[in-house]
């Protein structure tokens, strides 16, 4: 009798957990879709009716997504270039850099570690974008305006990315280090072939958030970008939208077609993403 | 770049033996954190400093600086800056509001064991993270669109309610910017919420069951006890977040919202220091913005004890 | 996990490369576009000719000057062929043009050699001693007595005129003839702003529809009905003025026509550059609307169902004498100091916008009503072209009336931030939200500008 109600109480929760997910994932999902649709439509029906749920197959056609890739300046390919480029080499660049500094924080007991540590928190907190005006005038004697070293370079050190593996590094275990020292091998030596292996799972979790930020990063290139042919996509997105001759075809299918790539590398790597995130995320 | 680096170690120990600096505990540690050693003292470091200098002075040209005092901060006493303050105030109160409860709600019904697909619903309530603002923002904008036919107004004729002009008033603004944010950031706090769940044992649980305990009793006496530190960490970067937010209202009324009825902090520091060329006043408004995220996370963590458990 | 890392980096990579290998090739100009696909024997001819082509770069913020300077570069490839240029033009969005290029200046590099700056924004390029841009006076003074003066004031200091306008910007009043018919209105009759008061109520109550909108996120509303009143943001000396009583009364004036005599509402999106408006207009919205003429051209882009139905009149005025029209706006193309080839550049920005020919393509380009004034009767100017055939012709006519009664704009070094304010705050504050009177808000705004 009792274990009978329990049961059926268990698939009224299941049932009710299952409406309450479904809906937001719905939520969630939405907006894709409407923009998947929206893209297939002429510019000029974003103009007059904005994002609508209508589906009008006569008006619909690719034919924006061809002018996209055809386009004679060819500007959106540029910018998916440009984009790909700088995420490809911040994301590289900061998980080479940060695991390292995180490793030597977590690992080694040497004087001022404690004060490196309580700086790199600080900096968690500073927003960044108020840093923006020095920066500037910074990359300006650097020559660096306008290169893709000039998007990636003042961030590619994130300090959540150092407390995170700092985090991650610090559960890792120290007998490895000893058996390291008697084979020979210098601290280099244990940190990469012994250590940064187990810290593959924080490495997964890295590589999605911090090409996701770069991927979408906004104010910063925004600034340090000046031809039409260095913009990323979403600097490149957001100057079609002016009062004065706006490319409403491109916008639509240039958005959807950004997402890919990032989702498609999610889609490829969650598991390893949302374990590492769990492992090493949040003990602060 | 990864696979490199092996390859210059094997040299290194080819050719240096055991007295070499790579062996050395002492020094070999600094080699590990000096990447951020020099990004700090380069770009932190000489920004937060130079950022204090500029709002001492009155900036004409990059060779052109002239010093004002505290004239910068007098000038603070304007109505825009008090207008960009009570945005920025407003939409991070609003979204600690909705993106605490709401996704430790959810990751509390994903946690369950009587949910099926778990990890699919995890996955799709990620998803919208992975867009940027302004993609997210193209989407909002022009769903927000005053015409009849857009698909807010769609929506709210459906339960009678006329066309709302959304992006021309103050109450409307903090909505579709909170719309926004929660649309795009309600999956991360989730994962960060699991994460915390997943802590917590089960054991926890079943005697709190023994003793009679119900499910609201569970939630509140042992479920948010355990989640502490991640609330915390979630607060923290959500102040952050909300104060240095400008991408959300760049994409609805790019860099000169009417009225300021979006203009937030970060917002007016763009609009002064590029718009209009006032470098000085920009960085006066920057420090100002560094103070209060300080400040508040100061009183938050103390609120909930941080320190207080560092020290224990 | 580390091969699922591998994967991502290789297929990262791989579009990466190829990418960049579709990506390239149509970048260049037209001119040498061919050179990467032909035989060898042909690319180095071209590359030849190439040494002698003198490179450009021009930024503007509008994409229809792009048309027009591309067709004034082809016309002078082909009449002056010993001197061949080439020009790669950058259209960014407005703020982020004016930004960019102010900080360019600033540092002494990244700077276009060509560039259009905006009326609103100019006087931020002409602080200081010596201002970044080269002075246009040895083109410029063997025109000026065909040209528009005015026009040419607005990018001047100290005797040296640096910018090249495209138009005068003459406002007027397009009506939607459809709608006015509907309620018996004839626009020759409406002659003075209480006519069109008159009128509009009669648009309302026959054709449901109001007689106009009003920007409350621009200025192209207020500022041209304060100008043909002699009024403006600031006085000849560039003190604000924006308080005047000129200016209370005309903006309560539009207060009440909004929400007193009921004849028009807030533009649909704010101002007359959005798409709400542009959907809204479209539809057969609003009877009327006040813009310069250079707004033709969004007629023709943005809303192709009024074709046939729209005329375009000169400004009710407000007494007897008044003035029916008002210069608004402008785009001065200058050269910057960072151009190399000034000279070149300079003879070319003559023929391609002060010459008897560049002018009247001002017009059958861009549909602007061109600066030089001796070309408006030329009958070149009555030839039929996607203007006419929208608006009919006789446009010129029209304009010759009322040639005279065009203000001058005061430019001062704080117009800038002069026309951001109104822009920004008093229309909104004191038509849309109505937190501040129509007084209160242009005192509160002309306070905060004698601050500054």
């Amino acid at each position: 009798m009792k274990m009978k109600s329990t049961r059926k109480k268990n698939r009224i929760i299941t049932i009710t957990n299952l409406i309450i997910l479904s809906l937001f994932s719905v939520i969630a999902l939405a907006p894709f879709y409407f923009m998947f649709v929206s893209s297939f439509k002429p510019g000029e029906e974003l103009l007059r009716n904005g994002i609508n749920v209508n589906i009008q197959p006569q008006i619909m056609s690719i034919k924006n997504y061809v002018l996209l890739f055809t386009d004679e300046s060819s500007l959106y390919l540029h910018w998916y270039k440009n984009s790909i480029i700088i995420t490809l080499l911040h994301t590289v660049l900061a998980l080479f850099l940060t695991s390292m500094v995180g490793y030597g924080l977590a690992v080694y007991n040497f004087k001022g570690r404690n004060l490196i540590f309580t700086v790199v928190l600080v900096v968690m907190m500073i927003p960044i974008e108020i840093l923006i005006l020095p920066l500037y005038k910074l990359m300006v004697s650097l020559k660096l305006i306008n290169t893709y070293f000039g998007v990636v370079l003042p961030f590619v050190v994130s300090p959540f990315a150092v407390f995170f593996f700092r985090q991650y590094a610090v559960g890792l275990p120290k007998d490895y280090l000893d058996a390291g020292r008697i084979d020979g091998c210098s601290e280099f030596g244990i940190y990469f072939r012994i250590m940064m292996p187990l810290m593959l799972p924080a490495f997964g979790a890295m590589v999605i958030l911090q090409a996701m930020s770069s991927w979408n990063s906004f104010i910063w290139p925004l600034i340090v970008l000046r031809t039409n042919e260095m913009l990323t996509i979403p600097i490149g997105l957001a100057s079609l939208i002016t009062p004065y001759g706006n490319n409403y075809d491109m916008l639509m299918p240039g958005a959807v077609m950004s997402i890919v790539p990032i989702l498609i590398i999610f889609l490829l790597n969650q598991k390893a993403f949302i374990s590492g995130l769990t492992v090493g995320g949040v003990k602060g | 770049m990864l696979s490199s680096v092996p390859q210059t170690d094997t040299i290194t120990i080819k050719y240096n033996r055991k007295k070499n600096i790579f062996y050395s505990d002492k020094v070999v540690p600094y080699i590990f954190v000096l990447p951020f050693i020099i990004s700090f003292l380069t770009f932190y470091l000489y920004s937060i400093i130079s950022t204090i200098m500029m709002s001492f002075q009155t900036i004409s040209g990059l060779n052109d600086v002239e010093f004002v005092g505290l004239k910068n901060y007098m000038n603070l006493n304007n109505p825009h800056f008090f207008n960009a303050l009570t945005v920025s105030a407003k939409y991070t109160f609003f979204t600690l509001l909705v993106l605490i409860p709401l996704p430790m709600l959810l990751a509390v019904v994903l946690n369950s064991k009587m949910t099926i697909g778990r990890n699919f619903f995890r996955s799709t309530l990620f998803i919208p993270a992975l867009t940027s603002v302004i993609v997210a923002g193209i989407f909002f904008r022009y769903s927000f669109g005053e015409q009849e036919t857009t698909l807010a107004n769609a929506i709210i004729k459906s339960f009678g309610i006329g066309p709302i002009v959304w992006l021309q008033s103050k109450s409307t603004a903090i909505f579709i910017l909170v719309v926004l944010a929660t649309w795009r950031w309600l999956g991360v706090n989730i994962v960060y919420f699991l994460s915390g769940l997943q802590g917590i044992s089960s054991e926890l649980y079943e005697s709190a069951e023994i003793d009679g305990a119900n499910t609201i009793d569970k939630f509140f006496k042992i479920t948010i006890p355990c989640l502490k530190p991640v609330i915390i960490y979630v607060v923290t970067i959500s102040v952050y977040a909300g104060f240095a937010m400008f991408a959300e209202s760049f994409a609805y009324w790019r860099s000169t919202p009417p009225g300021d009825i979006g203009l937030t902090l970060v917002g007016y520091i763009y609009q002064e220091g590029f718009n209009n060329n006032d470098l000085g006043f920009a960085s006066a408004i920057g420090i100002t913005l560094l103070a209060i995220v300080f400040v508040l996370n100061l009183i938050q963590l103390t609120l909930f004890g941080f320190f207080k458990k560092e020290s224990d | 996990m580390k091969r699922t890392l591998c994967v991502i980096m290789a297929a990262v990579l791989f579009f990466s490369i190829a990418l960049t290998g579709c990506g390239s090739a149509p970048k260049q100009p037209a001119n040498q576009a061919q050179s990467s696909n032909s035989a060898q024997q042909e690319t180095q001819q071209k590359k030849e000719e190439l040494k002698k082509t003198t490179q450009f770069s021009f930024w503007t913020f509008q994409a229809l000057h792009q048309q027009f300077i591309d067709d004034a570069v082809a016309s002078w490839n082909k009449t002056n062929e010993n001197k061949p240029i080439a020009i790669k033009t950058d259209v960014y969005p407005y703020d982020e043009m004016h930004n960019k290029l102010l900080i360019a200046l600033q540092s002494g590099t990244g700077a276009p050699d060509i560039v259009d700056i905006e009326i609103s924004k100019y006087s931020n390029y002409l602080k200081g001693k010596n201002p970044a841009l080269v002075p246009l006076n040895k083109i410029v003074e063997p025109e000026l007595d065909k040209m528009i003066k005015a026009r040419f004031d607005n990018y001047a200091k100290d005797g040296k005129y640096y910018g090249i306008d495209y138009h005068v910007g003459a406002a007027v009043m397009y009506y939607n003839k459809e709608i006015l018919d509907k309620a018996g209105v004839n626009a020759d009759d409406i002659k003075t702003w209480s006519d069109y008061v008159a009128a509009g109520k009669k648009v309302a109550a026959a054709a449901g529809v109001p007689m106009t909108t009003i920007e409350v996120t621009d200025q192209w509303t207020f500022h041209p009905m304060i100008s043909q009143q002699g009024s403006d943001y600031l006085d000849k000396d560039g003190n604000p003025i924006l308080d005047n009583e000129i200016n209370i009364k005309t903006l309560q004036f539009l207060k009440d026509m909004i929400y007193t005599d009921k004849i028009a509402i807030p533009t649909p999106g704010g101002h007359h550059h959005t798409e709400e408006y542009y959907a809204f207009m479209n539809k057969g919205g609003a009877a009327s609307v006040l813009m310069p003429i250079w707004y033709m051209g969004r007629f023709v882009q943005y809303m192709p169902d009024l074709k046939g139905k729209i005329i375009v009149r000169p400004l009710p005025k407000w007494k007897d004498d008044g003035f029916r029209s008002a210069g608004m706006g402008g785009t001065g193309t200058s050269i910057t100091v960072q151009c190399k080839n000034v000279d070149l550049a300079m003879e070319f920005l003559n023929f391609a916008k002060l010459s008897k020919e560049g002018a009247k393509k001002t017009w059958t380009v861009l549909g602007f009503d061109p600066i030089r004034w001796d070309v408006w009767e030329d009958p070149e100017m009555k030839a039929d072209n996607k203007y006419t055939d929208y608006f009919g012709k006789g446009i010129f006519d029209m304009l010759m009336q009322i040639k005279d009664e065009i203000n001058s704009i005061n430019v001062g070094e704080k117009f800038p931030a002069a026309a951001a304010a109104v822009k920004k705050d008093v229309m909104f504050k004191a038509l849309k939200e109505q937190s501040l009177t129509p007084e209160q808000s242009l005192k509160a705004t002309a306070e905060e500008l004698r601050k500054k």
